[in-house]
Formats: C-alpha cells, structure tokens, sequence
C-alpha cells in the first residue's frame, strides 16, 4: 500500500481547536492581554465534543478556543496596541527606577491608548443588535456607577458609567418606556420597552456593598469597558429617535427655576450640571422645541368587515397603553428623605407624575413640603409628626404596584402604619390554571373596571377568586351543567323580578298580555351551539386522540386542583392570622 | 611734563594746599643727584629731568581723591572736625524726643555705620571690560543685519523654515493623542449611519490594512440561550407573598441538602471500615504467625504441583496429526456447515409463519429508537442552558438569595440586601459561557520568609 502514513492528531477536531495557551503565544500577548482582547472581541472558549481527539489522547480538562476565532484575532489592532501598552510600563519602570523624572513625564504624555468603536460597530452591526445585548451593559453600568471612589476601579470609569446611566435614565422617561418595576431582595428590577426591544436591567440599592474576594475585577473592569463604549453609542441613537439634544441637556424652562442659592454648597461647578441631570426632576431640551405634547395620530386608512374590527380593538389596545403611560399624571408627589429618592423619582417621572424633595436632599428639588398641591407625601416610617390635610401620606411601595398594575391601586392598603400588602413579582406570567396570590386577583379585578369591596372584608375578594375559579373548573368538567347553570339563573332572575313586581305592587294585577316572541340571546344561542360542538368532537374522536386528550385534560385538572389546595391554604393562613390578631386586640 | 612742573608750581604757589604724605620732602630729593646732560634733545629731556615731585604730589592728588573724595584743602572746616563737648548732654536728648518724631528721625536719618561705610571717594570703581565685550561681536552683528535685512524682503532661513514646516504636524500630532476609554467626558456619534462606500477593490484594501477583516456570522451567536438578566423568583420580593415565598424557602432548602448529602458521602467514604480494624482473634492470629505449623497450606501445595505436571503433559501432546485425522476433520467441518446452512434455511421458512411477531419486534425497536432520540434531543436542548465544562474548573452556582422569615423587612426602609449584584452579574457571565471559571490566583511568594528574634526581644524571652 502506498502513501505517507497517517499521524494521529493532524486532522479533523485536533485541528480545529487550539488551547488558550498556544493561542495566547500565536498572537504574543500575555495572559491578562490576551483575556481583554477575547472579551472585548467577543470571543469565548468553546468546549470540544470529544475531548480526546482534541488533545492528543488525554482527557484533561482545558480552555479551548477555536483556531478560526483565534486567526481572526490576528488582524485585531488593537493587539498591537497592547504590545505598545507593555512597553510603555516597561520604559516607565525603569524612567521611575532611574528617578528621571522628566522621561516619567513624557512618557505618560504618550501614554497609548485605543477605541472600542470599530469593535463595536463590528459586534453589532445594527442598531438593533446592540439593542438586544443592552441588558447586559445596563447591568454593569448601573452597577459600577454605585461603587465607591476607592480603588478598586478606576474613578473615571465610575464617572463614566455614572453619567451613562443617568443619560439613559433620563431617556427612559422621555420616552415614557418603563413597563415593570420589582423590588426584590437583591436589587430593584426594571423592565423597559425600547423600540418593541424588552429590555431588563438590575439596580443595586444604594450603599449596598460589601466587595467580593472572589470576583475578577479586571475581567468586570474590561466588560465594563466595552459596555460603556456600546451604551454610550446607544444612548445617542436613542436621544436622536426622539429629537433629543445629546448630551442632554435640561430644558431652558425648567433650568432657571432648579437655580438655588446654596448650589455651591452641594457640588462642584463641573459636576453640579450632571447632578442636577441625575436629580431626574426636569425635562430636557429637545433639538426642535416641539408643542407641549405631541400625540400623533395613527393614520388612519378606509377598511372592511373584519379588518376593520381588529384594527378598532387594536386602536383600543393602543389607546389603553398610552393610558397606562400617564397613570400618575397630574399628581404631585414629595419624598421624604428616608426613601430611596432615585428609584422613586425615576418610576414616578416615568409615568408623568410631578416630583419633588427636602432642599438638603439632592439638588434640583421642584417644590417645598409646604407647597398646597401636593396630593401623594411619601413616607417610610410608622408616623410622622405633622401632616398636612389635603394630601395622601403613603408608602413607597404604592408607587412600584401601581405601575405594575397599571392602575391607580385605592391608597388605604398603603397608608401610614399599615400592614402592607405583598409586592408581587410583574414578571411572573401565570398560565391558566395556575395558582394565582389572591392580591393578584385583586389586582386584576380593578384593572377590569369592577370594584370588590374591600372596605367590608379583605376575605370577600379572597372567596370571589375562589368561586371564579370554581365556575372554571365546572367548565372544564362538563359543558352541560353550564347550560343548566344558566337557565337556572335565568329562572332565579325571573322569580326575583316577580317578587320585586309583588313587593312594589303589592297586589298581583291579574292581566291577559299578549304573546311575546320569546327573545333569544344571540350570544348564549352561540355559547351553546360552541359547547355542543365542542361534545361532539370529543365523542367522534379516535381512541388515540381521546386519550391523549383525556390526558391533557387530566393535567389541566390535577393543575386547577394543586392551584385549588394552595387557596385554600392560603385562606387558612389569613384566618389564622385574623384570629391571632383578634387575639392580640382583646 | 611741562604741564606737571606748572601745576607744582601752581600748588607751591598755593598757600593751603596740605600734603597728606608730610614724609616725604620734595626738596631733598631734588638735591642730592644732579648730572649735566645736554637738554636740547628732547631724548634726553625725558631721561634725565626729575619728575618725582611732580608725580609724588599728583599721586597725593590722586589719593586724596580716591579715599576723601575731593582735595581736603578745599573741604569745609565742619565735615572735618567736629566739637567735642564731652558726655552728660545725652541724658537731656534722650528725654526730649516725642516718638513720632523719634520714629520720623529714625526713618529719615540714615544710620551712622551706614555713613561711615558710604563711598566718598570721588574716582569712580573701574569697570570690568571683558563683562561689556561680546566675542565675535563684529560677526554677529553682521549676521544679524543681514538676517534683518532678509526678513525685511520676507526670506526665512533654511533652519527656522525647517521649525516651522515642523510645528504644525507636531500639533496634529499631539490633538490625534487619543484619549482613554474611560475618559468621562468623551464624546459619542452615530456609529450606525456612516455607510461609506469604498471604490476600490474590498480584496486589495483588506490586504493593504485599509479595511479590516470582517467577522464571521457565527461568532455573533451567543454561547448560551440563557438571558442577559434573570430575574429572582418571586418569593425574592422584599415583602414577597407568603406562598411564593415559602416555595422559594423549599427551593432553597433542596439545594442544601443536596450539599449536604454530598458533604455526608464524602464523611462516609473517609470513614474508618469497621472490618479493618483489629479484633482479639486477628491480633492473636498475627502473633502466632508463622509458629504453627498449618496442613492445609500442605494440601494446596500438592495440588499446584498436579496441576503443573498436567499443564506440562499438555503441551507434550501437541504432535503432528496423521493423514487420517486430517481427511476426518474436514469431513467433520463440511458437515458441520451443512447443518448450518440447512438450519438457516429452514428458519428462514419458518420465518415466512412468524412475520407478525417479526413486525411487532421491528416496531417495538423503531419506537424504542424514536423515544431515545426525543430523548437525547431534549437533553441536548436541556445542554444548551446548562453552562460548559470550560477549563479546570467546574461552574458552582453561586449561593440562592434568601431571606428567612424573621429576616423579612417590615419596610422599603429597614430592607437589608441580600447577597452581591457584583457576584451575581460575574456569575451570570460565567453560567453563559462568556468566561471560564477561575480560581483567584494565589500569591506565590518568590524568596522564602526567614524569621528571627530581635536581639533586644531575645534578651527578654
């Protein structure tokens, strides 16, 4: 047999792959290096299928990038600047060693250093690509943005993320984008929609840090890099989307009147501008100074018949959404200092509200305590000494379950000294069947326009779910009892009205009426004839059907029954706790 | 000379002219030498007339200038001498001044060692030539009217041309310095509207450096379809509902104990086996080790010697096989596979009757396959959420946030966060496979620590 022999290890994924080691002396960088220059590339290791073959017989466990990742690292510039960047540490070390003190000056005159804007044009090719990767980038943003001015990273990239994210914050409520908001143990969730892109961010409470030993900093420090580059790109687009000047700039009717005696006292002449940005409380200057609001009308074009409905509910749908967008418009609203103000502010601009602060707060405070227009005081604290008789003294959380309920929730669950209701979590979606917190049901009660009285009992609301939920699963068991259901209450209704009849007239006029046709609802007439369908497709289907389907259905119970337990658990719990604090009363 | 012997004899003429050297006497010089020379040459006239009186009386002259400043005849009696009166006036005079005036006199007044030290002499000190030449002054000057002259008709000299072409790239230079990423006042621009469209050949820019390589498709997939941000489960609210919350607590629960478990297996697997350790009857039985003496170890012995002879008679018999034998083997083995082929054939045939148990197994198999690959489907759909075995180390997911009952806040005010959003997004990054996990480097330290007591410490312990 001719031909060369075959070496192992020369072909096929042995070929393909190249270990961080090898590929990290290819492109002659250090460790460090050249772990920037992946991340920044976005270019990540890849775990081979047979490890085996990749490294030569043995399966130790390596990090492995793809050759191909790696020869396109190759015509990076930016490699070469780092090579630059070791060099000029180099010469500085031995300028600082030799004590010459003029050549540690020039040198760091000529400091090297690079953009990420090629990297980020390339990464993301559209707008809306960076778009769908800012989830990530707010993260970090708002993350490094509260860290303290110690050493642990660079100040200027802390002013920088700083500034990044009041910019987007600041948009945000321009645009009137904020749909979810979730206080959560960890941080405060926030939910937006920019552009029909979700986006979700995290923020940490204020003052919360405590730094961990076994994060990389360095690895955080270059993510955190290549996403103030992107957010910065994105925040212009944004700004211009909406005719807004970049970097923003405040609204020349709103400056004048944040001017305040003691601003020097509150920050420095460089930063005082960006503080009085990150305040949130003014609106910002547009490119074209446009009306007061600016609603466009959909266009509207000439249809028929059944597109002509659809585009009537999705009008409706539309119009309900630019509702849910001013829920607090109109209210005036003050916050005491011991909440959390950004947050608040943010959230309560967001949604068109009025917003103001103690002076010695923050900078750019609207209006005083005293002001007579303000309806909702927020206070965090079981009292408070003076109050004022024309406003409403709430809780923070109001505010964050309004918006997630995108009504105006009645204000007395939330009163001073109040047992607050749960704060439930918006981006939980229930499936039917499913269990679902009674305070939800409440909730969602309210969103549909009906008013269960909570005055009486907060029991009442509980057992309405409960029974809605039962008529459900009644549904579910047999379409027939509905129908009967139905004509029984049709009876009731009709014996009722003959006894109202009675009591007002008291006595029963005997009277031949003529015949009335007999009015069919068109609706139930419809209802029926679905479920009667619905039957018969059921009994023409084949066994194989029929079971699967008899097992979904099955599922579906088993669900409503386990959602059932829990309510019925979950009301022993309130009575328990009823009676404790009975007890506890007497 | 002539003009000298006047001015002698215009100041021996002069009745108050006073001699500062009272020492010397011009007369007896004069006297004691005289030679007879010719004087109508005017050689000898510079020879041999005396001029010493002359000159001693100009040097007088000279000096008094120098160190009085002008001649003392001609000083007033009151700067030379002054009345002496005697000590007890001063007692008067120094009650006498008020202190404005006293302060005003002093201010005034210079003080007398200041006085005393004035120059008074009238020949002014001698200038330092050298400090007022310039070397090369005549060339320079030169130069500098000719460079006048042509910067007059607008001509710059080839050096200070060659500055200028210079200053202004220097100045480029340093305004295309680019500032650092981090720089907080930088500066964005629409990055996605610039569409410039190149003219030249994409092939012939890429290799000149002009353009840059661009990325393949595949490196914009993400390594995991898990999202940027997850959010904590809604018993993770700060006043979370009681059943979510109480679901979060199961969960929370089930992952301790799984660690625990794995902690207790471990404890197991190190644990001491019972059956190691040394009973009576063992240790007496490795006491008496070897001094009784033991029948069965003979037995054994006597049979591993039968079954070595057998093994040995074995290989002896392995001879050469005779013609017969080999005729009756292969007789035996075409048989054999006669029997075989007709086996199979026959079952063939009776497969021909068993077709529906054949098809039901054939089934049977397929389903068998088709569930394994729903399964291994679903598995690997599972896989692509899971984060990858990327380096030496293993992901550990990070801690669950949880708060206990009796830690709940009562309020947004009192609410205590629970864990690090800083460790958490580091995790994230790690759960996506965007970086390895990594052990924190450990410091290694190069020179070994060396310790040693102080000698005053010594001297106490």
């Amino acid at each position: 047999m001719g031909g060369l022999q075959k070496k192992k290890f020369e072909r096929g994924s042995a070929t393909n792959y190249i270990t961080r080691n090898r590929a990290r002396k290819k492109l002659m960088l250090s460790l460090p290096d050249f772990r920037r220059l992946c991340i920044l590339k976005g270019i990540y290791p890849h775990e081979p299928k047979h490890k085996k073959k990749v490294n030569k017989g043995s399966t130790a466990p390596r990090t492995y990038y793809l050759l191909k990742d790696i020869r396109f690292l190759l015509h990076e510039p930016i490699v070469g600047k780092f090579r630059e960047y070791k060099i000029f540490v180099r010469k500085l070390k031995k300028a600082y060693g030799k004590t010459e003190w003029s050549a540690v000056e020039r040198l760091k005159e000529n400091k090297p250093a690079y953009k990420l804007d090629h990297i980020i044009k390339e990464r993301y090719p559209t707008f809306i690509d960076a778009l769908r990767d800012i989830d990530d980038a707010l993260c970090m943003c708002f993350l490094f943005s509260t860290f303290a001015r110690t050493g642990k990273c660079h100040v200027q990239t802390i002013q920088l993320c700083r500034r990044l994210t009041v910019e987007w914050m600041n948009y945000v409520i321009a645009s009137r984008s904020l749909r979810k908001v979730f206080l959560s143990i960890k941080g405060i969730y926030y939910q937006a929609e920019v552009m029909g892109q979700l986006i979700t961010w995290l923020v940490p409470y204020q003052f919360s840090h405590d730094h961990p030993t076994d994060v990389d900093y360095r690895v955080m420090a270059t993510f955190t890099e290549l996403y103030t580059t992107l957010l910065g790109f994105v925040n212009f687009r944004v700004y211009h989307s909406l005719n807004l000047v970049y970097p923003p700039k405040l609204d020349s009717k709103a400056e004048p009147e944040l001017k305040e005696a003691n601003e020097d006292a509150y920050a420095m002449n460089s930063e005082s501008y960006l503080e009085k940005l990150s305040a949130l409380s003014a609106s910002l200057a547009r490119v074209v100074s446009s009306a007061e609001e600016e609603e466009a009308e959909l266009d509207q074009f000439p249809v028929e018949g059944e597109d002509m409905e659809k585009m009537e509910a999705r009008e409706k749908e539309l119009k309900q959404q630019e509702a849910q967008k001013k829920i607090f418009q109109g209210l005036k609203f003050f916050l005491n200092r011991e909440v959390p103000r950004e947050s608040l502010a943010f959230v309560i601009r967001c949604f068109g509200g009025e917003v103001s602060w103690d002076k010695s707060v923050c900078i750019g405070s609207t209006y005083e305590v005293t002001e007579e227009t303000i309806t909702h005081h927020i206070v965090d604290r079981p009292s408070i000494d003076k109050q004022h008789i024309n406003r409403y003294y709430i809780q923070p959380q109001w505010v964050y379950d309004c918006v997630n309920g995108k009504i105006l929730l009645p204000v007395e669950d939330y009163f001073l000294g109040v047992t607050l209701p749960p704060h439930l979590s918006p981006f939980v979606e229930e499936k039917e069947g499913d269990y679902v917190p009674p305070e939800k049901l409440k909730i969602l009660a309210l969103q549909r326009g009906e008013n269960p009285a909570h005055e009486q009992e907060d029991n009442n609301s509980d057992e309405e779910g409960e029974e809605g939920e039962d008529e459900e699963e009644e549904e579910e068991d047999d379409n027939e009892d509905e129908e009967e259901d139905d004509e029984e209450e049709a009876e009731e209704k009709n014996l009722k009205k003959l006894e109202e009849g009675r009591s007002q007239g008291k006595s029963l006029q005997v009277k031949v009426t003529p015949g009335k046709v007999k009015v069919e609802n068109p609706e139930r007439l419809e209802q029926e004839e679905k479920a009667e369908e619905k039957r018969l497709a059921i009994m023409m289907m084949k066994k194989k059907e029929k079971y699967l389907y008899d097992k979904i259905m099955f599922g579906k119970k088993r669900k409503i029954r386990e959602a059932n337990k829990l309510a019925a658990k979950r009301k022993a719990h309130d009575d328990a706790e009823k009676a404790k604090k009975k007890k506890a009363k007497k | 000379m002539a003009a000298a012997r006047r001015l002698k004899r215009v100041v021996a003429s002069q009745t108050g002219f006073l001699n500062l050297k009272a020492t010397s006497d011009p007369e007896g010089l004069v006297s004691s030498s005289r030679k007879r020379v010719n004087k109508n040459k005017k050689k000898n006239w510079n020879k041999h007339s005396d001029i010493n009186d002359v000159e001693e009386f100009l040097e007088d002259v000279r000096h008094q200038e120098r160190t009085t400043g002008g001649l003392i005849s001609e000083k007033s009696d009151d700067s030379l001498f002054f009345l002496d009166i005697g000590q007890p006036k001063k007692l008067e005079q120094k009650v006498e001044p008020v202190e404005g005036r006293k302060r005003k006199g002093k201010t005034q007044r210079p003080l007398r060692i200041d006085l005393i030290l004035q120059r008074d002499s009238l020949v002014p000190p001698p200038k330092d030539v050298l400090a007022y030449q310039q070397p090369n002054a005549k060339k320079l000057r030169r130069i500098a009217q000719k460079a006048e002259q042509l910067a007059a008709k607008g001509v710059v000299p080839r050096r200070q041309k060659r500055l200028l072409d210079r200053r202004p790239i220097e100045q480029k230079a340093k305004k295309a310095v680019t500032e650092a990423n981090n720089n907080p006042d930088r500066d964005f621009y629409n990055i996605w509207d610039q569409e410039t469209k190149e003219t030249a050949d994409p092939w012939y820019l890429q290799q000149t450096g002009k353009k840059r390589v661009t990325r393949p498709v595949r490196l914009n997939e993400k390594p995991s379809v898990l999202p940027a941000v997850e959010v904590i489960a809604p018993g993770g609210s700060y006043n979370p509902d009681f059943f979510s919350h109480q679901a979060l607590l199961q969960e929370a629960h089930e992952v301790e104990v799984k660690k625990q478990k794995q902690e207790d297996k471990i404890e197991k697997q190190l644990a001491v086996n019972k059956e190691d350790t040394a009973t009576e009857e063992t240790t007496l039985r490795e006491q008496v080790e070897g001094l009784v003496e033991e029948e069965i170890e003979d037995d054994d012995e006597a049979s591993d010697e039968d079954e070595e002879g057998a093994a040995v008679g074995a290989i002896a018999l392995a001879e050469k096989k005779t013609e017969k034998q080999r005729k009756k083997e292969k007789a035996e083995k075409i048989k054999e596979q006669q029997r075989l082929a007709s086996k199979l054939q026959t079952k063939q045939q009776q497969q021909l009757f068993q077709l529906r148990s054949i098809k039901a197994t054939i089934r049977n198999e397929e389903h068998k396959t088709k569930s394994r690959q729903i399964k291994r489907k679903t598995q690997q759909e599972a896989q692509k959420a899971q984060p990858r075995r990327l380096g030496k180390l293993k992901f550990q997911a990070p801690d669950m946030e949880v708060q206990l009952s009796d830690e709940l806040a009562g309020s947004l005010r009192q609410l205590k966060p629970e864990g690090s959003i800083l460790k958490d997004r580091f995790k994230s990054l790690q759960k996506r496979n965007l970086i390895e996990p990594r052990e924190r480097a450990k410091f290694k330290r190069r020179l070994k620590l060396k310790y040693v007591e102080k000698r005053a410490f010594k001297e106490i312990t």
